[in-house]
């Protein structure tokens, strides 16, 4: 017989008004099993837990069911209580007599009579509670950082300096990002490689950031706190630890004439090639598909040309292993392709605006390359058609974003912002120039944002039309762009020299896959999910895999940091202690019992079940099982419903449990 | 209170923990008053709730019962709701067969912000039930209805031919030792041999119709070590089942398949699997019958009948049952080492071979074959009480094909139908 203890709470008036204390006590007294039962005017005050504690001792409790608020209001604070009373504190349950009864029901009788009930539920239900103890996991504190842009920096960064290593794994051959390709950016525009690259040396130099460029994160194992990542290293067919960056390869390769990613076509690199003069590490790169030497066994300058030897032609892919405790996931954006070509079918172009057919139209990307200092023009703003420079510009807002006919529903948040910058970055180059702005509503929320798209307007004198570009042709070397100032209510005819599309914000290529290898949720968009929108905004629903910068959603660069700085710190909280403690309430599978049907494994939402071969001592098989990784595990439940033997069950929630609740109402 | 003329419902909620619990707690600190004859009980998510706790909370009394749990997408599980919903819409499809009063059992997603619609959804279920009255599912009438007969296909005439080669094709694998025991037909049952002399006692005729999946889970013939088995082109939808669950090795299993005519079966009228599609190696040829009747008459039978006439069928069906378990026995997919029928701690299904415990047991069998079921009727033929068990695994099997495109065993490529969702699952049930 079990020696239960029930705690009647009055919450002062709020319990005590609509439901008879003194009834309550007498009919839950007679239930067998309780020892005891007790109220008070607030359980939750100091001597409403003294009771408990004290209680449970005299009468050796070893169970304890405190009738009052919903237990997401006090579950914890009670089950101190008992805890410091040397009760297992998972052997206190809660009968909601406030929220579900006394608050919600006039009538005394029913009131009352329903209180009751409620607490035979929890009285039942204690009466099967096992004792549980928090889980322990073991922690590597060593984090992984997927991608090497602003965001992916920052966060690598804080984590260092926190004293923990960190694994910084890139795509393109240097960190970066896109932001190391912007020009000045808003709303302050200071030199965005001024900011940036500074940060990209100490990343690069820290003596706890281990950095893996041109490299992918090819499959992800484990949980967290115990992360294998499996990184795939590219073939560089540059050794970087033989190279000092001098650059001869590149001079003396003959293959000049190649679109440079980092220009976005704008300007041209050789076949070998750092992508930027400050890229880090300062280490080139053979395009294995344009090189002369690796296509046909050809030229090898580069090779004859390299002091410290070191070209290597037959590098391979490498793959190697890495184990984290948390993962940051930080891969960031790229622009919507604005032709015809799409990556889904649900998504369309703009042919309309002759995006590709006309050499004057370029994404806002592009025009961050012509207006840079560093870009393929040195800074001087001359269109891509014949180098003249542009005395009429049209920029144009939401091409993409927030068009449904499209495909793409959402905001993609900085181009208002950039498109003011770019208009003033045109006219600080051509003081005689014509900006012309088409936008649909001007989104300028933030710290001296309003203020700056104002300047652009009134100081910088840019043109802004309220309304869409239903076309652009070309005629003698103009391009005529027709849209509508919806505000006036006339069309607007301009003859430009070049038009800047400001495209929409699309995650970055292969997020999908990479979401799947993490086991991350994305949307429809693509763009990563957080766990909580408001409350956990850069965890994932997989446990040690946290997100920041524009793969989670478009965002600008103070907002990307600030959310990488978050992650860091998340990863932080996991590295505290040595061991991760969590939750007891989570599924447990009876392994003598499980056919190994598996259903649970496929239906688990957090991939927590893995499949066992349970073996004798001398090695023979007895069976297969399914097990349960305690790390990974969040205690729905789903893996219960879908057992047929029920050999799957939930500590807190147990069958027995439930079925003594429903049992109790009989 | 007047207006209920003193019968008070009994009315049980099963709620997730971080969404209706939460609208619950929510119109309590709003102070939204609603009748109180409802008691919650709160689960971590709705992907806990099975049909095993519905059916239980009608045993006890329950007057309505309600399932509610977090709006989809926003499920603090990611897919806990997604995954309930799927077996909610079979669970429904079954209840409804049964004969059950579907206006008895709610589903609704309340958020953690909609203490309103708590409110309102508790209120007018309280209503609507003590509208109703008193439910007592186990207490109606048994009654028989006449169900016109099934129809039944006429037996296809067996190749001879075909005997012969199944025999030889033993003899050679057993021979070969490909595999140690070939299980087949013999004249009076299953045969499992093991001799390569006995390869005669094979037989292939209108008899034939058992399908020997069912043996390939029994340890005994485990024992034997390496199987050949014969299938027809329907058994061998169970082949691809038991491999999708992990529980045959198909590499290490020779299947001699058999093109089949039809055994005079009611479930070789619409047989589209005259032959096999996997087989190691085919014997014989078959063809489709040219018009192919409705796979799910005998449901739409049932379901022109009124729910209480339904109701009252199929308590005098369940009456029947001993509770023997041969259609567990029998069943190629009921493998479980421990059947839940058999854990008592705690008692899911009453033992006992009584009206209630025999609802319970039914209902949890229909439910563990949703989307597994291959429609042998094993279970049917092995009933000593002649119940009709096979219109509760039809009408899944029709809610599978008609709601989700699939049919259990057809494709191996397809993911299984309950432990999947799709988004775009029906829910115009759940408010």
């Amino acid at each position: 017989m079990s020696r239960i203890g029930v705690f009647v709470c009055w919450c002062g008036e709020n319990i005590a008004r609509t439901v008879d204390i003194a009834k309550v006590v007498e009919s839950v007294a007679e239930i067998p099993g309780v020892r005891c039962a007790m109220n008070y005017k607030y359980m939750c005050a100091d001597p409403g837990q003294a009771m408990i504690r004290e209680k449970i001792a005299s009468e050796k409790l070893d169970g304890v069911v405190v009738a009052s608020c919903s237990p997401h209001m006090h579950m914890k604070t009670f089950r101190r209580a008992a805890a410091a009373a040397g009760l297992n504190p998972y052997r206190l349950e809660m009968a909601n007599i406030r929220e579900h009864c006394s608050w919600v029901h006039a009538d005394k009788e029913e009131a009352t009579r329903k209180a009751s009930d409620i607490i035979r539920l929890a009285v039942a239900k204690v009466g099967y509670d096992h004792a549980l103890n928090p889980i322990k996991v073991p922690v590597t504190r060593r984090a992984m950082v997927i991608g090497g842009g602003v965001a992916g920096i920052q966060a690598a960064l804080d984590v260092a300096e926190a004293g923990y290593e960190v694994v910084l794994v890139e795509r393109e051959p240097s960190i970066g990002g896109k932001m190391a390709g912007l020009s000045e950016t808003f709303p302050t525009l200071d030199c965005s490689q001024c900011i940036l690259t500074p940060r990209m040396v100490e990343a690069g130099q820290h003596p706890r950031i281990k950095l893996y460029t041109y490299s992918e994160v090819e499959s992800v194992e484990g949980f967290i706190g115990n992360f294998e990542v499996t990184v795939r290293k590219k073939a560089r067919y540059v050794d970087i630890d033989k190279c000092t960056g001098c650059g001869e390869c590149s001079k003396v390769c003959p293959l000049k004439k190649n679109l440079s990613e980092f220009d976005y076509g704008m300007g041209m690199r050789p076949a070998i090639y750092m992508p930027f003069p400050q890229a880090v590490p300062a280490r080139p790169v053979i395009d294995k598909t344009q090189c002369a030497k690796i296509i046909r066994n050809g030229c090898g300058l580069c090779e004859k040309k390299c002091a410290p030897g070191a070209i290597n032609f037959k590098d391979e892919d490498q793959l190697v292993k890495e184990k984290v405790g948390a993962i940051v996931v930080a891969t960031g954006y790229k622009l919507y392709s604005i032709g015809k070509k799409q990556e889904s079918e649900k998504i369309t172009g703009y042919g309309e605006y002759g995006y590709g057919k006309y050499k004057d139209v370029i994404d806002s990307l592009q025009f961050e390359r012509i207006v840079s200092a560093s870009g393929p023009t040195n800074g001087e703003i001359k269109r891509p058609s014949d180098g003249k420079t542009p005395e009429k510009v049209v920029f144009i807002a939401c091409v993409g974003s927030r068009d449904n006919a499209k495909g793409l529903n959402y905001c993609s948040k900085i181009c208002c912002m950039y498109t003011a910058k770019h208009t003033m970055l045109y006219k600080h180059k051509v003081h005689h120039g014509e900006a012309s702005v088409f936008y649909m509503d001007i989104r300028s929320g933030g710290k001296n944002y309003d203020e700056f798209v104002r300047r652009a307007i009134e100081k910088d004198g840019a043109k802004y039309y309220r309304g869409r570009v239903s076309k652009i042709t070309e005629e003698n070397g103009k391009l005529i762009v027709r849209g509508a100032d919806t505000l006036a209510g006339v069309p607007v005819t301009i003859e430009a020299d070049m038009v800047v599309l400001a495209a929409a914000m699309r995650p970055a290529d292969g997020i999908e896959e990479l979401a799947q290898k993490l086991n991350v949720g994305y949307d429809e968009n693509g763009f990563l999910m957080e766990s909580h929108p408001k409350l956990r905004p850069v965890e994932t629903n997989t446990a040690g895999v946290f997100v920041c910068g524009a793969c989670q959603a478009p965002k600008d660069i103070p907002e990307a940091v600030a959310q990488a700085s978050a992650a860091a710190s998340k990863v932080m909280v996991t590295f505290a202690a040595n061991e991760l403690t969590r939750e007891p309430e989570i599924a447990v599978i009876n392994e003598q019992t499980c056919a190994a049907c598996y259903a649970c494994v496929r239906t688990c939402p957090y991939h927590a079940i893995e499949k066992v071969e349970l073996r004798a001592r001398n090695g023979t098989l007895i069976k297969y099982a399914a097990r349960v990784n305690q790390g990974l595990c969040m205690g729905c439940g789903t893996c219960v419903s879908v057992c047929p033997s029920k050999s799957a069950d939930i500590e807190g929630f147990t069958e027995e449990e439930i079925y003594s609740m429903v049992e109790a109402l009989a | 209170m007047s207006e209920t003329n003193g019968f008070e419902p009994k009315i049980v909620a099963y709620v997730c923990n971080w969404c209706t619990y939460l609208g619950a707690d929510l119109a309590g600190t709003s102070r939204l008053e609603y009748p109180s004859n409802v008691r919650i009980i709160r689960l971590p998510c709705t992907g806990r709730i099975d049909a095993n706790l519905v059916v239980k909370a009608f045993e006890i009394g329950a007057d309505a019962v309600l399932v509610s749990g977090c709006h989809p997408g926003d499920c603090h599980y990611n897919a806990g709701n997604y995954h309930a919903r799927r077996r909610w819409i079979l669970f429904r499809e079954l209840m409804e067969t049964i004969g059950f009063d579907m206006r008895r059992l709610h589903f609704s997603w309340i958020s953690a912000a909609e203490g309103k619609k708590f409110q309102q959804v508790i209120t007018e279920i309280t209503e609507k039930t003590i509208a109703l009255g008193p439910y007592n599912p186990y207490g109606a009438e048994p009654r028989v209805e006449p169900l016109s007969p099934m129809p039944q296909a006429a037996a296809g005439a067996c190749d001879p031919a075909a005997e012969l080669e199944l025999r030889t094709a033993a003899k050679r694998v057993l021979e070969s030792g490909q595999a140690n025991v070939v299980i087949g037909y013999g004249a009076r049952g299953p045969v499992f041999i093991t001799r390569p002399d006995d390869v005669d006692r094979l037989v292939w005729n209108a008899n034939c119709h058992q399908n020997l999946a069912t043996y390939l889970k029994r340890k005994e013939i485990r024992a034997l070590g390496k199987a050949a088995i014969v299938m027809k082109g329907c058994d061998e939808r169970a082949l691809i089942i038991l491999e999708r669950e992990s529980q045959i090795a198909r590499p290490d299993l020779h299947v001699i398949g058999m093109a089949c005519n039809g055994m005079g079966q009611p479930k070789c009228a619409a047989c589209d699997t005259r032959e096999t599609r996997f087989a190691d190696e085919k014997i014989s040829s078959a063809q489709p019958p040219a018009d192919m009747p409705d796979r799910y008459v005998a449901v739409d039978q049932i379901l022109a009948m009124e729910p209480a006439d339904r109701m009252a069928f199929f308590t005098a069906e369940f009456d029947r049952c001993l509770k023997c378990y041969a259609c567990r026995q029998v069943c190629p997919m009921c493998y479980c080492e421990r059947c839940i029928a058999d854990k008592n701690r705690p008692q899911a299904i009453d033992t006992s071979p009584h009206r209630q415990g025999n609802f319970a047991w039914h209902i949890a069998r229909a439910m563990h074959l949703a989307g597994r079921c291959v429609g042998c009727d094993e279970c049917t033929r092995a009933c000593p009480a002649g119940i009709d068990l096979r219109l509760l695994n039809l009408t899944l099997a029709r809610t599978a094909e008609q709601q989700f495109a699939y049919r259990a065993g057809m494709d191996p490529a397809l993911d299984p139908l309950i432990g999947t969702f799709s988004l775009q699952d029906k829910e115009e049930f759940i408010r």
